[in-house]
């Protein structure tokens, strides 16, 4: 989750892209935290730890609300409905949000 | 105005180092179906009529029961209450949803999507699980009342197979 808040900060450090921020609350227990990721028009996401579940949710202006759990042996998180990773899916739609291809390290490879 | 002196002014009260805490408002509708939330309470879970669904995380804090009452004649809702516990956002959701479902078919219902209750709503990115629980509460209702249906019929079927043996 942190190096996947710090990727999308250097993102929008490194591109110029229009109405991006990225902002991460962290509770005070450290224990959950929210990622708000605006792109403009394009809309929000916001991906949230729900630690009680040891879930992490996400939220995307596009496909609406999905719910992923980790599976340590493919060291991904998994959508239980479909088996699509939130890797493959954050990459996928923000790729063409924003016109750049992006590579999000939230999996064992990255 | 008023709205903006308010935001300022919990800004500076919570903004403390330790417990930042941004100031978000709940729009009026959610307040709306949170002060006064529509067809709250239970039916009879064992009328065999009655489809029961129970969705949630306990263990995340949100809890919700939806629960139709089926005129089996026409196929359409004509009873609905639900109890929930949650965010203010899961209440309204799924109020909300009670108030949409009355007099539809089993059919319509089903075909309700999350996005139509956020919509309404007008739900924050953040808050948009509550409407994808509302609709997997009415999805949830809807299988268990066709199960009870399709047990009920089985096992008449089954008895006259028996009797007749």
């Amino acid at each position: 989750m942190d190096r996947m808040v710090e990727y999308f900060e250097d993102l929008g450090d490194e591109h110029e892209i229009p109405g991006y921020d990225v902002e991460y609350q962290v509770s005070s227990c450290k224990k959950s935290g929210v990622m708000t990721l605006k792109l403009g028009d394009k809309g929000t996401y916001v991906v949230n730890k729900q630690p009680p579940n040891k879930q992490l949710w996400l939220s995307s202006p596009t496909t609406g609300p999905k719910r992923y759990d980790y599976d340590a042996e493919h060291k991904a998180w998994f959508y239980n409905r479909d088996q699509h990773t939130l890797k493959h899916l954050l990459d996928t739609e923000i790729s063409k949000a924003i016109g750049i291809n992006i590579n999000v390290p939230l999996d064992s490879k990255s | 105005m008023l709205r903006s002196t308010i935001f300022t002014a919990s800004r500076s009260l919570f903004a403390k180092p330790s417990t930042v805490v941004a100031a978000r408002f709940y729009h009026p509708k959610v307040i709306d179906h949170y002060e006064r939330p529509r067809n709250v309470g239970s039916l009879n879970k064992s009328d065999p009529f009655v489809g029961t669904g129970l969705v949630g995380a306990p263990a995340c804090g949100d809890v919700m029961k939806l629960q139709i009452k089926v005129d089996e004649a026409t196929g359409k809702i004509v009873d609905v209450k639900f109890k929930t516990f949650g965010c203010g956002s899961a209440i309204a959701s799924s109020s909300y949803m009670t108030e949409r479902v009355r007099g539809m078919t089993l059919e319509d219902a089903g075909a309700i999507k999350n996005t139509e209750v956020a919509k309404e709503l007008c739900l924050p990115p953040v808050k948009l699980h509550c409407s994808m629980l509302a609709e997997d509460a009415i999805k949830s209702a809807i299988n268990d009342y066709k199960r009870k249906r399709a047990a009920a019929t089985g096992t008449a079927t089954g008895a006259t197979a028996s009797a007749s043996a």
